[in-house]
């Protein structure tokens, strides 16, 4: 992806439709200066600046089928292409504020542990976008997703290609021992059906599978406090028999969903704060130490309250919720 | 190793032939016997053929005049054709597994027996691990019926192997092959130039050259391990761009619809796509092939990306984007 940051008015079209209004421009001269149509219309696709051939040409060998995806079904190019749609959501929708994302390690395996709010997965994303833009080496984040994302169509389709991975230990130790920065949610599916009142408060972190993981592999655990997910879709209720009907853990009812429809499904405007902490190193306890319960648990409550007192703090250094 | 002699099942499919071949061009093995309910198409040379139905009860008898010390089981169904029934090809499968096990524990002087089984145990699920070691072989229950026929060759395999410890046996997981010798249902669900995908879904593909499907059982032959190995080629790719490579278009067909829309595109002419592709084309799976490559010692040649490259340029045939693409000036 893009090492340097972009400009904030450099949006998505703009390489795009440049080189289309040059070329309409060529086809109108030709036309006025009374050349048939087929001619002028050659003479312009000649006047095609080289960067749209190279659009289009990177179009077609996308319909050909001719592009890479890793054996994760990472797609670098689909990331690209939605890479401006996220800085856009980083920049003006949610006006991140990221701190300390020097704390991410540049290269090798490395654990993110966050906090998880907001009912679709927008979190990893945002912080998958602040490594890309606020990292001096930035480099792409795997995430691990909860299963149903998997059953949805479209959704399955997008998580997969953005680097999306299904929650299971076995995806995370071979994540972590291909050297891939690798991030969890450990609260789960507790963390995004959770109430309105119940917001930057930590659920629990499951059995400190995570911990496991990291002990196993040796990678450093780096904790991560976002603040601002928990207000994009405030959930007031939760229809469990829908829930039940789609398969889904839960079946938000928020003011704007299901009752605007699709349009629902836009998240609200709040303002973001993720705050990555100092690594924990977890390298000097040695593989077998993962099955240490006591261990694992007090890991588990270390990155635990990290994270819970950095929510704290940075839900006060934010201030107002959404202006 | 010297002077090895070995008992192929299914020889007369493209795969047993190939592994006949091989197997008979190797110095080190003295003998290749095949067997098959019918001959092969062309003769194979040092190949001594045995005409025999692998479900009636001859093997017995055939088995220890034989004389062979390794049996390669290759006489696995993977879908039921237009001439072989579901109920046949569960027979064979199970029946025939059941017989030819049964054989080599009465015969003396079987050291070592692979089954060609096949990856399919394992199922295609939303939430299943990105790459499944061979040991979560049931995290899921079987859900078709082939599935069930090798879950059930699995358990014969497994009990004979614990009853006849001096016998290594090899259970070899296949993913499904893929290679411009093989008709199989891949390479016919990629044949009409309209190809039905589910609506939503871009699962994961991972699929083994038919070169190295012949050369991973050569390779447990060589080096026999106990337990299951899975063969695949490394990597996956994605269903959508295994669609546009092979140069056909998708046809998104919602969930629901999914099972009539293949059902009447079969009955107008169209491939067959059984219960486990349906599956796979909707959640898809990959498996870790770290124990095929350590602990056999086989490194395929062809990744899923490169196997289905090396299918797409055999089959020849000009796709019709590239022909959209070189009307472009200066191209």
């Amino acid at each position: 992806m893009n090492d340097a940051p972009r400009t904030p008015g450099e949006s998505a079209t703009g390489p795009l439709l440049r080189p289309a209004v040059v070329f309409l421009r060529a086809l109108r001269a030709g036309l006025a200066r009374g050349v048939s149509p087929l001619e002028a219309l050659a003479s312009a696709g000649a006047a095609l600046p080289g960067e749209a051939r190279g659009a289009i040409e990177a179009a077609i060998s996308r319909l050909e089928g001719d592009y890479a995806e890793d054996e994760w079904g990472f797609d670098e190019g689909f990331a690209d292409a939605v890479f401006p749609l996220l800085e856009l959501m980083y920049e003006r929708w949610w006006r991140v504020r990221a701190i300390g994302v020097g704390n991410v390690p540049a290269h090798g395996r490395a654990l993110l542990v966050a906090n998880h709010a907001g009912v679709l997965p927008w979190d990893a994303t945002m912080i998958a976008t602040a490594i890309m833009r606020e990292h001096p080496l930035p480099r792409p984040t795997r995430f691990l997703v909860l299963r149903w994302a998997f059953e949805l169509p479209w959704l399955s389709i997008a998580v997969r290609r953005l680097g999306g991975v299904v929650a299971s230990p076995y995806n995370a130790v071979r994540l972590l021992e291909e050297e891939e920065l690798v991030a969890v949610f450990p609260e789960g599916a507790r963390g995004i059906g959770k109430r309105w009142s119940e917001r930057y408060r930590l659920q629990r972190f499951g059995r400190g599978g995570f911990v496991e993981i990291a002990l196993r592999t040796g990678a450093p655990i780096v904790p991560v406090a976002v603040v601002g997910s928990e207000e994009i879709y405030p959930k007031i209720a939760d229809a469990r028999l829908l829930a039940r009907l789609i398969g889904a853990p839960y079946f938000p009812i928020t003011p704007t969903f299901p009752a605007l429809g699709p349009l629902g499904a836009i998240p609200l405007p709040s303002r973001w704060r993720i705050e990555f902490g100092e690594p924990i190193e977890t390298a000097g306890y040695g593989p077998d130490s993962a099955e240490d319960r006591r261990l694992v648990l007090e890991l588990a409550e270390r990155v635990r309250s990290d994270i819970q007192d950095r929510l704290l703090t940075g839900v006060f250094e934010r201030g107002s919720a959404f202006i | 190793m010297a002077g090895r002699r070995v008992l192929v099942t299914g020889v007369s499919g493209y795969l047993g032939s190939e592994i006949a071949r091989s197997l008979a061009a190797d110095p080190e093995i003295e003998h290749v016997v095949g067997l098959d309910e019918r001959p092969p198409r062309e003769r194979l040379r040092d190949v001594e053929f045995i005409e025999a139905d692998i479900r009636g009860g001859e093997l017995g008898e055939l088995l220890p005049r034989a004389g062979v010390d390794t049996v390669i089981h290759n006489k696995i169904v993977r879908r039921p054709g237009p001439r072989l029934s579901p109920r046949a090809a569960h027979e064979i499968n199970v029946i025939g597994t059941l017989e030819l096990l049964a054989a080599c524990e009465r015969a003396a002087g079987v050291a070592a027996i692979v089954i060609r089984g096949s990856a399919g145990i394992y199922g295609a699920e939303p939430d299943a691990p990105q790459f499944f070691p061979e040991e979560l072989a049931r995290l899921y229950p079987l859900r078709t019926r082939f599935q069930r026929d090798v879950g059930e060759i699995e358990n014969l395999f497994d009990a004979f192997a614990r009853r006849n410890r001096e016998v290594v046996c090899t259970m070899l997981r296949y993913q499904p092959a893929i290679g411009p010798s093989l008709d199989t249902q891949i390479t016919q669900y990629l044949s009409p130039p309209l190809v039905p995908t589910p609506l939503g879904f871009d699962p994961r593909i991972q699929l083994v050259h038919e070169y190295d499907a012949v050369g991973a059982t050569l390779a447990a032959v060589r080096r026999p391990v106990r337990g299951a190995v899975n063969v695949a080629g490394p990597g996956t790719i994605g269903l959508s761009r295994l669609v546009r490579r092979a140069g056909r278009s998708a046809l998104p067909v919602p969930a629901v619809l999914f099972d009539t829309a293949t059902a009447t595109a079969r009955r107008l002419g169209g491939p067959r796509v059984s219960p486990d592709l349906r599956r796979l084309l909707r959640y898809g799976r990959a498996v870790d092939t770290t124990r095929l490559t350590e602990e056999v010692g086989f490194r395929p040649r062809f990744s899923t990306p490169d196997a289905v490259e090396d299918w797409v340029r055999a089959k020849g045939g000009r796709r019709l984007v590239s022909a959209v693409g070189e009307l472009l000036p200066g191209r």
